[in-house]
């Protein structure tokens, strides 16, 4: 990249304002005040005195300064000290070689004094160079996303340069320009005009370029393996330029961008892959565990039906239990599946009525009667206690399926406690079912309110989605399910469910 | 009431296996059992034999069981009892308003539906003023305003006791929330239902042997109660 009006690579250093050239003045004139006391036999100290001073200005002004104070000095000392006094003549060669000598030192501090500052300039400028890469190479690389790179990267370029960005990255068939949501300008007309260029291209256009157009700003490709997957554009002000040192800046920018972009692109692909595999397992495993729960129960059903013809009395009334525990386990395996979707779908709207408690719990426990058998229940439900605000059904369902689990993932006989009450406080209610079996492990506590889980090495019924629909429909009501220990051993898990003041909740 | 003349039922329903079960068991009840596939047939058939009650199977494969019930009920006051194989109450509710009497969740036992269909037909059939309605060890006498449960007479206040007679007028029958609102508080009151909790309770605490487990005054999921006989 070219500028049409080229700058050194090294820029000089600042020109120095007049405030520098009246202080060099300033000095001279101080000095030489000042010698004007010491005996006139002193002269040669007061040479030395001008040659310090005009060393300490070179800390502070710049090289025409110092020079203008050393041609000053050389002559004011000469005109005044060195005797004849008030007259141009030099009586001895000691005195002309002091002169000279003094003359030649102070114009060669003048010099190196320049030198040094383009030098530390041009330091501060590359450390600037630097730390612009590196914050964006940190921010680039911090980004979580592509979205949050560009951001990053706008901004950066915007602070940097102190111009508008624009980002346009390629779409998957590396046919279109599509600009990016976080640019500072819009990329239309003749900006998107030359962006397109340098996309077909692949080479810089624009402002400061070697291919000037009709745009504002100027273009940068975006290069990974030989191919453009995005412009860089910047937008600076009409009355700003870039150094050529920025434009190297610019596109070890557009380098790193391209990086990065290359990089997102990389890991979405890998993302969509795992995503892909993910949901692959999935379906195994919801294949495998339907396939197996609706199986079941239907050959109980067959094989119950085709024993039936040929039945005693006695021999038919179990095969009619049969009959009836298998078509029950349909019908919540059904009930769950349909409700699952009814979570997914995001269609599910709670119904919340105020609700006795012991209600909920009793329809709960009615329902699910016969996967109970053989479990003592204690159910405990405080004499006292307000009618809650709940949707009936769901919370019924949810309750149903934790009794269910309770009553699956224990020994026979082993009792199951339902307990409902108000939270100290009174802020919430909850329900509590727990049970003296072996409760959850430490490894299944985090994953219990996952899909298709179930605790691992038994197999019992049930596609293991009943805890995440338990959720499902808490969190639909603005409740929460926590999974404990059961005191004294055993599972525990309380859902929670707000419990509004009366009157809030009737005007809600 | 099937001893003297048999009941005429109309079974709407397009899944043959529902019907030909259904028949089964109403015939077996002394039931004169007519059939008919699609809402459109169901209508006309409805129109052509007079049926005394209704199983309606709210999914069907023309019309909408609600379209049914609703064009049903235009000319017609009889009983239907809904079929569904829904579990959300919102769908009850809907038949429920539509004109429904009562309604089924597939799958269903065969105890059920008769006590359903005997329940929903008994609104038509002559009553011969019944003053009296017993269940339990409990007995409501409308015409004295007296609730006795194991003879010794029960203080009800006076919404409780409305309440348990509505629940008594439509035993067996399931009724909803607003409906109990409206004929009990009015039209304005159908937000209400936290005061209708705490009545229920009340009265299940002074009639029910277990009010904590209620055999009688029972309660339909998120839709109402239903006063149960036995």
């Amino acid at each position: 990249m070219a500028d049409p009006r080229p700058a050194l690579d090294t820029p000089p250093a600042p020109p120095s304002g007049w405030e520098e050239y009246a202080l060099s003045v300033l000095v001279i004139v101080v000095v030489t005040a000042a010698s004007l006391i010491l005996p006139d036999s002193y002269y040669l100290s007061v040479g030395l005195i001008y040659l310090l001073a005009i060393i300490l200005l070179c800390l502070r002004v710049g090289r025409g300064p110092v020079l203008l104070a050393g041609v000053l000095g050389a002559f004011a000392w000469e005109y005044i000290f060195i005797p004849p006094h008030f007259s141009f003549a030099i009586n001895s060669l000691q005195d002309g070689l002091l002169f000279g000598t003094y003359f030649v030192v102070s114009l060669v501090v003048g010099q190196l004094t320049a030198q040094i500052r383009a030098q530390a300039q041009n330091d501060r400028l590359r450390e600037q160079r630097a730390t612009a890469l590196l914050h964006l190479t940190r921010a680039l690389a911090e980004a979580k996303t592509l979205d949050d790179a560009v951001r990053a990267a706008v901004r950066q370029t915007d602070e940097l340069f102190s111009a508008q960005t624009s980002l346009a990255l390629a779409d998957e068939n590396r046919a279109a320009l599509i600009p990016h949501f976080a640019n500072s300008y819009s990329l239309e007309g003749k900006e998107r005009a030359t962006a397109e260029w340098v996309f077909r291209h692949q080479s810089n256009a624009g402002r400061f370029t070697d291919t000037p157009q009709a745009s504002a700003g100027c273009y940068l490709p975006l290069v990974r393996d030989n191919k453009t997957i995005g412009v860089l554009g910047v937008k600076v002000p009409p009355d700003l330029t870039l150094t050529l040192a920025q434009q190297n800046l610019l596109e070890a920018f557009a380098r790193q961008l391209a990086l990065s972009v290359e990089r997102e692109h990389l890991r979405a692909a890998s993302e969509r892959e795992k995503l892909l595999a993910e949901s692959e397992k999935l379906h195994r495993a919801l294949f495998d565990s339907v396939s197996h729960e609706l199986r079941t129960p239907l050959a109980i059903i067959n094989a119950s039906a085709d024993s039936l013809a040929g039945a005693d009395q006695n021999l038919r009334g179990q095969l009619v239990n049969e009959l009836r525990t298998a078509v029950r386990r349909l019908n919540r395996l059904v009930g769950n599946l349909l409700n699952q979707s009814r979570l997914e779908s995001g269609t599910l709207k709670p119904r919340l009525d105020w609700c006795d408690a012991g209600d909920i719990a009793n329809a709960a426990v009615e329902s699910t009667r016969d996967a109970l058998a053989g479990h003592p229940l204690a159910i405990a439900v405080p004499e006292d206690m307000p009618p809650v605000r709940a949707d009936f059904t769901l919370t019924e369902y949810v309750l149903a399926n934790l009794l269910l689990n309770a009553a699956n993932h224990t020994p026979a006989a082993t009792p199951v406690f339902l307990t409902a009450g108000l939270e100290p406080g009174g802020q919430r209610m909850f329900f509590t079912v727990a049970d003296r079996g072996p409760g959850f492990s430490p490894a299944m506590r985090g994953r219990l309110f996952k899909k298709f889980i179930q605790d691992d090495g038994t197999r019992t019924a049930g596609l293991g989605l009943g805890l995440s629909i338990v959720r499902g429909f808490i969190v639909a009501q603005g409740g929460e399910v926590v999974a404990g220990e059961n005191p004294g051993g055993g599972a525990m898990i309380t859902v929670y469910l707000p419990h509004p003041p009366l009157k809030a909740a009737a005007q809600a | 009431m099937t001893a003297s003349h048999p009941s005429r039922l109309l079974i709407v329903d397009d899944e043959m296996q529902i019907r030909r079960l259904l028949r089964v068991a109403l015939e077996a009840e002394n039931y004169e059992v007519h059939e008919a596939t699609t809402g459109q047939l169901g209508l006309s058939e409805a129109a052509g034999v007079h049926p005394d009650g209704v199983v309606l199977d709210l999914g069907l494969p023309d019309l909408d069981g609600r379209e049914v019930l609703r064009r049903l009920r235009e000319w017609s006051q009889v009983p239907v009892l809904v079929l569904t194989v829904r579990d959300g109450e919102e769908d009850k509710i809907a038949a429920l308003d539509a004109g429904a009497d009562d309604y089924l969740t597939k799958p269903f036992s065969r105890r059920e539906l008769l006590a359903r269909l005997r329940a929903v037909l008994r609104r038509t059939q002559p009553s011969s003023e019944e003053t009296i309605v017993r269940f339990s060890d409990v007995e409501i006498d409308f015409a004295a305003r007296i609730v006795r449960r194991a003879g010794a007479e029960v203080k009800l206040t006076a919404k409780e006791y409305d309440l348990l007679r509505y629940l008594a007028q439509h035993r067996g029958r399931v009724v909803t929330h607003q409906q109990i609102l409206r004929e009990l508080w009015g039209a304005n009151a159908e937000d209400s239902t936290h005061y209708l909790r705490v009545y229920m309770t009340h009265l299940r605490q002074k009639l029910e042997p277990n009010p904590r487990a209620p055999k009688f005054l029972q309660t339909e999921s998120g839709v109402g109660y239903r006063l149960v006989e036995s």
